[in-house]
């Protein structure tokens, strides 16, 4: 029991079997997950996953139909969003269009009642940290995007919640400015050690940014987990196709040195599990590699991705830029390091069996 | 191609034709008003619309006019805020419902409120013991007035409610301010120019209403006549003088109206660049 008790403590965030419909739609099945205090955590899935409905009926912008939601230990169903000590950052920011830089930030902190000099220190605080100074008599429409998806954290900010829910945070902003927004948003986050949720459907974002990444599919809650659990040991098919470049191949056993487990003849490959040799560079693999057709060579900047058919899948494999050039139409060597085979509900790692052969010869 | 290489051509046949249009259908109606109320000198002119009973007439409208911006208003905002931040059921039906004042004809909706108030209502002895009489009377003009007026200002609303989603208010509320405060605050200035262009257009048509008022005024001269009720009839009782004298008034008074409403749409683009 006590046990029981120490594992809710430490959950800052807490939702328990948590189920939602909005008509025919199933958004919310079952939802079990726990965000512990401080961590910087993302709610990753495509559209339609229940993402955006988990983080809105933590803010209560929802109420689930069943199931417990818990902040800081108490159960908040019956609490309004505003007295739940959160700070929501909207996909589409919500700036409060026709007020003033200062006004949006100072909003949360009027409505509390706060005090004049005390709202101008700390909406002067929140701008310095923002790096917005002098902006604050411009409406939103007078900022360029990066600077409202700021100006959006900072009036979440302002009234000091324990936790920070973000919808979509970057999808509004051009690429570019994105990549510079998520490592400021990564720093800050990190330096004010305020729990936070975010709602992505970028893997690559969830894995820059995220400490712990939940994967959400039709309603329900696939995995939790750092990146790399969820890259070396997705616990469900779904998981292992959603993350990374990943190629469904049916019949893997055709593939040399992978034999048939039986139940499952699926399988899942990604890049980084294939590795392709121009004939006579390998060495350690000759006896293993099988031949391939590079149907395209595809350049990334900083390296090439290689796709090369093989017992008739197309398979993805990167090489870099400094190995010997590989053209289209070549005949090159394949090996596939290992692959996920899908059995029924559950994924298994299979390894090359030459590998282990091979680890003993050398 | 074709329309662009025409475009001379094309370009002064419809503008000739649109102008041409206008003269004949509304600049010169409106200019013989002007003329033939001046035709016996301006002291007649004077006279006719500075009479007692043009000016009771121009009292009467006023007052219709203002009770039906007042109550539309009120009415217009709570049936706009409902149509578009909540879902329910019967809203389609609520949503055709407030166009009807506009598809029904005027003169049925004073003979509804005839029947509805009249002597022959069961709501009529309970009226008249109290003594509140509504058929004959301006609470009747007002209320007809009210009727045919109805949608104009919900309807300028709705499109730029729905325009503007919930975010911001949702976001309002997550920080705790109340509904007042999030209307006052978030919502109202969104909506300013739009409503204020649906009491222009609300006051237009409530000046100019003749069907629906005919019916529930009772002609009582001086009593329950409405500008134009009364430019009828003195119309009928072959006072041109008095009935053009005092259509002119309407017509300098849709004037103002026409140059506000310009206004506005321009005040409005203007802030719509803001609210991007």
């Amino acid at each position: 029991m006590s046990s029981a008790e120490n594992k809710v403590e430490e959950n800052y965030v807490e939702l328990r079997h948590i189920n939602k419909r909005f008509g025919d739609f199933q958004a919310s099945r079952d939802v079990n997950l726990g965000v512990k205090k401080g961590r910087l955590v993302a709610l990753l899935g495509s559209s339609g996953s229940g993402k955006t409905t988990i983080l809105r009926m933590i803010a209560g912008l929802e109420t689930p139909d069943s199931g417990e939601i818990l902040i800081d230990g108490k159960v908040v169903n019956d609490v309004p969003g505003s007295e739940r000590g959160i700070g929501f950052v909207f996909q589409s920011y919500a700036l409060f269009r026709y007020m003033t830089v200062y006004d949006n930030i100072a909003f949360g902190l009027r409505v509390k009642k706060t005090s004049k000099a005390e709202i101008d220190d700390r909406v002067h605080e929140l701008l310095k940290l923002i790096n917005c100074e002098g902006l604050e008599k411009r409406y939103p429409s007078q900022l360029s995007g990066g600077q409202r998806q700021r100006v959006a954290f900072a009036r979440a900010l302002a009234p000091r919640p324990q936790l920070l829910l973000l919808d979509e945070p970057f999808a509004a902003i051009d690429a570019k400015i994105r990549l510079e927004l998520r490592s400021w948003l990564r720093e800050m986050i990190t330096n004010l050690h305020i729990t936070s949720i975010f709602v992505t459907h970028d893997q690559d974002e969830a894995i820059e940014v995220a400490d712990d990444i939940i994967v959400t599919d039709h309603g329900g809650i696939e995995q939790i987990g750092s990146a790399r659990e969820l890259y070396t040991n997705p616990k469900t098919p779904f998981v292992a196709q959603f993350i990374g470049n990943s190629i469904v191949v049916n019949d893997y056993a055709r593939f040399q040195f992978f034999h048939d487990v039986g139940e499952g003849t699926k399988a899942i490959l990604r890049p980084e599990f294939i590795a392709v040799f121009k004939k006579g560079e390998n060495k350690q693999f000759l006896s293993s590699a099988e031949e391939g057709l590079v149907e395209d060579v595809i350049f990334r900047g900083d390296s090439l991705e290689i796709r090369v058919r093989i017992h008739g899948f197309v398979l993805s494999a990167t090489r870099s830029i400094n190995d010997p050039m590989i053209e289209i139409g070549e005949t090159v060597d394949v090996f596939v390091y290992r692959l996920f085979v899908i059995k029924g509900d559950t994924i298994e790692l299979h390894d090359n069996e030459s590998l282990k052969k091979e680890s003993v010869v050398i | 191609m074709d329309i662009r290489k025409n475009t001379g051509a094309l370009k002064w046949t419809l503008i000739i034709g649109c102008s041409i249009f206008l003269f004949v259908f509304l600049i010169l109606p409106l200019a013989y008003i002007v003329v033939t109320a001046l035709r016996q000198g301006v002291q007649a002119y004077w006279n006719a619309i500075t009479d007692e009973y043009a000016l009771k007439a121009a009292w009467l409208t006023i007052v219709a006019t203002l009770w039906a911006v007042v109550v539309n208003t009120i009415f217009g905002l709570c049936a706009a805020w409902a149509l578009t931040k909540f879902a329910f059921r019967g809203k389609k039906l609520i949503s055709t419902f407030i166009d009807l004042p506009v598809t029904v004809s005027p003169i049925i909706a004073g003979l509804i409120y005839v029947l509805t108030f009249g002597r022959q209502s069961w709501l009529f002895p309970i009226l008249d013991k109290f003594g509140i009489q509504i058929i004959f009377a301006t609470p009747g003009i007002v209320l007809a007035t009210v009727f045919v007026t109805f949608p104009f200002i919900s309807r300028e609303l709705i499109p730029v409610l729905t325009a503007q989603g919930n975010d911001e208010e949702e976001a309002a509320a997550l920080m705790g301010a109340k509904t007042f405060t999030i209307f006052r605050k978030v919502t109202l200035p969104h909506i300013k120019w739009a409503l204020l262009y649906g009491v222009v257009l609300c006051t237009a048509r409530a000046m100019g209403e003749f069907g629906a008022v005919s019916v529930l005024s009772g002609h009582l001269r001086g009593k329950t006549n409405t500008l134009p009720l009364y430019i009828e009839l003195l119309y009928q009782g072959y006072d041109f003088t008095g009935a053009f004298g005092a259509s002119s008034v309407l017509v300098i008074l849709a004037i103002i109206i026409l140059a506000l409403r310009v206004w506005l749409e321009k005040r409005g683009n203007k802030e719509l660049d803001i609210s991007k």
